[in-house]
């Protein structure tokens, strides 16, 4: 079986639920203290992916990165090289939606060629949803990218967002 | 009466009631160990943390008879491998390392002895990691343990953002990378290429020329894989070849080889020596032979009472044609059977004599000092020598022996009884 592996960021606002998708669904070794020390988290998820006959496994090395405005500065040196990003928003939170304008500007100075999907967490808090599936939607399709509604909490479409992004980064590969 | 009973006494009675109840929680936590340790542990804690910041002193002589003797053995124990490792190098006190090595303690002015400590420190290579240089990705891996770490990939991320935040942090301007990550005995040596950086986990102080040659490795590499590092798409396989390449890392760590400019620079040091003691030798040899000739330098050839007539004749191993006297044409023909021409050289300036006696006709000939000559025969005092003068010339004289120096002595053959007729 083909392995390849792949640098991916995780790109959101403070408390947008980036380490919560991390925490529950990939392989952790090291502690989130690093978040707050050195504003960045590394860790694992590995997919298989389909491709043709045969099976790929990728590998995404996550970078989780802080939301907070502490590590604006290095956040460039942490990007560079990302293969992919998945942006992260809180949907009961409008102007997490809007920032994302900004990390995607941020990735694309540094990985021009970075794949993205957009991810629209809290999505089970249906009571306190601030905007609709719609204008993730659009807001995706502004920026040629897809977006997945998921909840960290529940587990919802969190594989599958992963999922997609393995299979996206594999037909970039090729 | 009940009632009032009952009113009087009815809150002592739930107070009793409250007060046997936490006396029975009291019993079962002091009963149960577990709980009991748990009580107690912070409070024992918290007081030991007190007494030893109010009364440091007390605590140390309290502490010492138990921890120190601990301690000491451990100590003594490190001390006693570290001699054993000292021993051990110093054995092999003649090998080109070890000259290499008092070269260099020569050059930078650290004794020998400390350079010799130095190299006896241990330094072992626990793990290596090749990373993509921007990405973080971990490009290979090998370890001294058979098994594979099997969060080498994470670690290698994680590196790569402790690089770059520390890029971030103190060296955005002058392009300065971060070297080296320490804690306690272990360190992370980081050199790095263009396109990838290696990241070796060691125990101890890597031994000197063990970083040039960690950069040479991962320039190598660089220089390699260029095509695949510059726009590397996560897949290491091309990159299987660098495993011998970084496993030989891993066993260089034990006593180096010399580098070949090392061994170069080490056989110019040896042929100069050896030109100096020959050059010494030589000297030497003429001084010694100045000095026991007691050098006078005159024509005037010394005194002598001899007044035989010299008369050689063959030894056994010799034919020596003899004549009733000298003549410039050699009178005596030495013609040894088989040995080689014995040599010697003049320590004097003096006349060559057709006999071998001061009486006897000079032959106008003044052999100067330091001119090689050849002996062939010898009676006496004198010695019948032939040289070589104006270019090809050959003469043949008699000389006073004392003039003539030899650094063997003069062989039997050599000696008449009497002068040639």
């Amino acid at each position: 079986m083909r392995r390849i592996q792949k640098k991916v960021c995780l790109l959101g606002d403070f408390a947008v639920g980036k380490t919560s998708l991390v925490q529950r669904f990939v392989y952790n070794r090291f502690s989130d203290k690093y978040l707050s020390t050195i504003g960045v988290k590394v860790s694992r998820k590995t997919v298989v992916v389909p491709e043709g006959d045969e099976v790929v496994e990728v590998t995404m090395m996550l970078w989780d990165l802080a939301g907070s405005q502490d590590f604006e500065g290095v956040r460039a040196n942490y990007l560079r090289g990302a293969a992919g990003a998945l942006l992260v928003c809180d949907m009961t939170r409008p102007e997490t939606l809007a920032s994302l304008e900004r990390y995607l500007h941020d990735l694309q100075e540094v990985s021009a060629h970075a794949v993205t999907l957009l991810v629209a967490n809290k999505s089970d808090l249906t009571n306190q949803l601030r905007f609709s599936a719609a204008q993730v939607e659009q807001m995706a399709a502004a920026h040629d990218t897809q977006a997945y509604l998921a909840s960290a909490k529940t587990g919802a479409n969190v594989e599958e967002v992963f999922r997609r992004l393995g299979q996206v980064l594999l037909e970039h590969t090729q | 009466m009940q009632e009032l009973r009952e009113l009087l006494f009815s809150r002592y009675r739930q107070k009793v009631t409250e007060l046997e109840a936490e006396l029975d929680d009291l019993r079962s936590s002091v009963n149960d160990e577990d709980r009991l340790t748990a009580m107690v542990t912070p409070i024992i804690g918290d007081a030991i943390r007190r007494k030893i910041r109010d009364a440091r002193e007390e605590m140390i002589d309290a502490l010492y008879p138990v921890i120190g003797q601990t301690v000491m053995r451990a100590v003594s124990e490190a001390i006693r491998d570290l001699a054993r490792t000292v021993d051990a190098q110093m054995r092999t006190t003649m090998k080109p390392q070890m000259i290499w090595r008092r070269v260099q303690a020569m050059v930078t002015g650290v004794s020998d002895a400390e350079l010799a400590l130095r190299d006896a420190l241990p330094f072992q290579i626990a793990e290596i990691f090749l990373i993509h240089r921007e990405s973080g990705l971990l490009l290979w891996y090998v370890s001294r343990e058979p098994d594979v770490s099997l969060d080498s990939d994470v670690i290698s991320g994680m590196l790569t953002a402790i690089r770059d935040f520390a890029e971030d942090a103190f060296g955005r301007d002058d392009g300065a990378d971060l070297e080296a990550i320490q804690y306690g005995e272990r360190q992370i040596l980081i050199e790095a290429a263009q396109h990838a950086y290696l990241a070796v986990v060691a125990d101890g102080i890597e031994p000197s020329g063990f970083r040039a040659e960690m950069r040479d490795r991962v320039i190598e590499i660089d220089h390699a894989y260029e095509r695949v590092l510059r726009d590397y798409a996560g897949d290491p396989t091309p990159l299987a070849p660098v495993e011998a390449s970084l496993r030989s890392l891993i066993t260089s760590t034990k006593p180096r080889q010399l580098s070949v400019v090392q061994r170069r620079v080490l056989m110019g040091l040896a042929a100069l020596m050896l030109l100096c003691l020959a050059t010494l030798c030589l000297a030497g040899r003429w001084g010694w032979q100045a000095l026991h000739a007691t050098p006078v330098p005159t024509a005037v050839p010394p005194t002598a009472t001899l007044t035989a007539t010299p008369t050689v004749t063959p030894s056994p191993t010799a034919t020596v044609t003899a004549t009733p006297l000298p003549t410039q044409t050699p009178a005596p023909t030495v013609a040894p059977a088989t040995p080689a021409a014995v040599e010697g050289v003049m320590v004097g300036n003096v006349w060559a004599y057709e006999a071998p006696a001061v009486g006897a006709p000079r032959l106008e000939q003044v052999l100067d000092r330091g001119r090689p000559v050849e002996i062939l025969a010898v009676y006496d005092d004198w010695c019948l020598v032939r040289w070589i003068a104006l270019g090809t010339e050959e003469y043949r004289g008699w000389v006073s022996r004392r003039w003539v120096g030899m650094l063997d002595p003069i062989p039997e053959y050599l000696i008449t009884p009497t002068p040639a007729p």
